[in-house]
């Protein structure tokens, strides 16, 4: 049995369907990856399981149904959505912001060892522990919230884009931290349009299109399937 | 003007504008989770310096914190029905802000109106606390009434500073300010930190509600004129940011006593509106704003 069991998932913003009754499976320990064009409904297939959206009841979580309650979502199940664009908190200090994503964590010795621990990740982040958080780099932005949602222990990971917008060598280094992430066991999902970089490093992918999966397979086949490559992977996508 | 003089009006007006600094720091708070002014502040003040004032009667001077404490309780209890019934359904339902302002509004208005009703326009003398009201200290006189009140409003302001700056709630209180869709992806539930909020400004509107209704009497309006102060005092800090309102009232407070003493009372609201047109044209972020800017 998959860790998230998604069967028949509708989403509706106001009378505009945006996802039509798709089917999703997240292994445990794996990184899945979610690629499709713009519009795709990528963004709202996980803002439904963080409890974002409204949707209709059709998630499953270790084998119960997950709470639609975004705090409920972070705090019971301990999934953790780091959002489209970043979505620091400017204005709040760099360490301030990794705080907020230890919120329900109330064990202070275990809040400072986790801080050591992102420090150690990012080196960068350690240095501007006290600037606002708003004056960081494009790139530092994406590692703080990746390291935000690392603060809240996550037994599963949902990153929307931590790509976008980045330089290349950083995007590599992204991508590096993403397989470190599923190495200590974390269960990742990670939403991309770069789908070349992300179908290299995920265990399974999904398509998604119009709102639909339109494909599915481990990495590897996707990479070969002729379809993807046309669509996604073209010399137009570069 | 003397040296003396001056360093009793200076105190007096540093004792008003940190009263104002109190309403103005409640507005700020409510302002920055929900980005709208709540007018309804000034009816809950009004009907908070009733409640004191009919509490100090009914029990015939009782030690005046006993008085503040109900007072604040019962500042507490209105801003929560009037978060309740005015503002938690434009929440639920994501309505425009616009909603926000209209509702509050009609309760500022409403409330002012039942406070009319029952009590007529006529101003109530709160029984005085202190058997001598006034108090030397290095041949200048001040008034009581006014140290206590300052005394009373600096350490409301210091614990509001640290629970904001330096404990969790406060943390989550800012987190939700600044973007409450991705602090409730952080694990917290900000419907909760919102009703909180309301309940920490009805609160400081309870206490200051006795404060004033003792400075100057109780009546219906008392919280509304009040308020506007506050409001004003806001905006020229930087609408939602606590520090700036805090600094702009104690100015506004000080600027007031002044002008009062040099061209009449007549002339104090055209000299505040005056200044809050100045920074409005000046400096529309106001003393701690900044402009907001995003990273790509
Ligand atoms: N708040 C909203 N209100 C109305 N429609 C919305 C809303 N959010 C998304 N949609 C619509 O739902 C569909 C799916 O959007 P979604 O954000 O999930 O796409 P996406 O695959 O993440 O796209 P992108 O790659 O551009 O981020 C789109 O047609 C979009 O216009
Ligand atoms: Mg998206």
């Amino acid at each position: 049995m998959a860790l998230l069991e998604i069967r028949g998932l509708n989403v509706y913003y106001g009378n505009i369907r945006a996802i039509h009754g798709i089917d999703l499976d997240i292994e445990e320990g794996e990184i899945t990856a979610i690629i499709g064009s713009n519009g795709a409904g990528k963004t709202t297939i996980l803002k439904a399981i963080s409890g974002m959206v409204n949707r209709n009841d059709s998630i499953k979580f270790d084998g119960v149904p997950l709470s639609m309650k975004p705090h409920k979502v972070i705090k019971k199940s301990r999934i953790c959505h780091v959002p489209e664009g970043r979505q620091i908190f400017a204005g709040l200090t760099v360490e301030e912001n990794l705080l907020l994503g230890a919120y329900n964590n109330n064990n202070k010795k275990e809040i400072k060892q986790l801080l050591e621990e992102q420090y150690d990740l990012f080196p960068r982040l350690r240095e501007r522990k006290n600037q606002d958080a708003g004056t960081l780099s494009g790139g530092e932005q994406q590692m703080l919230a990746i390291c935000r949602g690392l603060m809240s222990k996550p037994r599963v990971l949902l990153l929307d884009e931590p790509s976008l917008g980045l330089a290349p060598i950083i995007v590599t280094e992204v991508m590096k931290t993403i397989q470190n992430i599923r190495d200590k066991g974390i269960t990742v999902v990670l939403v991309e349009q770069n789908a070349k970089k992300s179908l290299s490093i995920c265990d399974y992918a999904y398509v998604v299109e119009n709102g639909r999966i339109k494909l599915s397979g481990t990495g590897k086949e996707m990479l070969n399937n002729p379809e993807v490559v046309e669509a996604y992977l073209g010399a137009a996508c570069e | 003007m003397t040296g003396k003089l001056f360093i009793q009006l200076l105190v007096n007006g540093i004792s008003i504008g940190a009263v104002y600094a109190l309403i103005a720091v409640g507005f700020a708070l409510v302002f920055s989770v929900l980005k709208f002014s709540n007018f309804s502040f000034g009816g809950t003040i009004s009907a908070c310096a009733f409640i004191g004032f009919f509490f100090q009667k009914a029990f015939n001077q009782p030690p005046y914190w006993i008085t503040v404490l109900v007072s604040s309780v019962a500042g507490v209890l209105i801003a929560l029905t009037v978060d309740l019934l005015g503002f938690n359904r434009i929440r639920k339902k994501n309505s425009p802000k616009i909603y926000y302002f209209l509702s509050s509004v009609v309760f500022a208005i409403m409330i002012e109106q039942i406070l009319t009703v029952f009590y007529g326009t006529q101003m109530y003398a709160f029984p005085s606390i202190f058997a001598t009201t006034t108090l030397q200290i290095g041949g200048i006189t001040f008034s009581k009434l006014d140290m206590t009140i300052l005394a009373i409003a600096i350490s409301l302001l210091v614990i509001l500073i640290i629970i904001i700056d330096k404990t969790k709630l406060g943390l989550a209180i800012r987190a939700v300010a600044i973007n409450s869709n991705t602090s409730r992806l952080m694990g917290i539930n900000s419907s909760v930190i919102i009703v909180l909020t309301f309940a920490i400004a009805g609160f400081l509107g309870g206490i200051t509600g006795v404060m004033l209704g003792q400075k100057y009497s109780v009546y219906a309006s008392l919280g509304p004129s009040m308020m506007l102060k506050g409001f004003i005092a806001s905006v020229i800090g930087g609408l939602g940011s606590l520090g700036g309102a805090i600094v702009a009232a104690i100015l506004l407070g000080v600027v007031e006593i002044f002008a009062t003493f040099v061209f009449g009372a007549e002339i104090v609201p055209i000299v505040l509106f005056g200044i809050m047109l100045i920074f409005l044209l000046v400096r529309p972020q106001g003393i701690a704003g900044r402009i907001a800017e995003e990273k790509a």
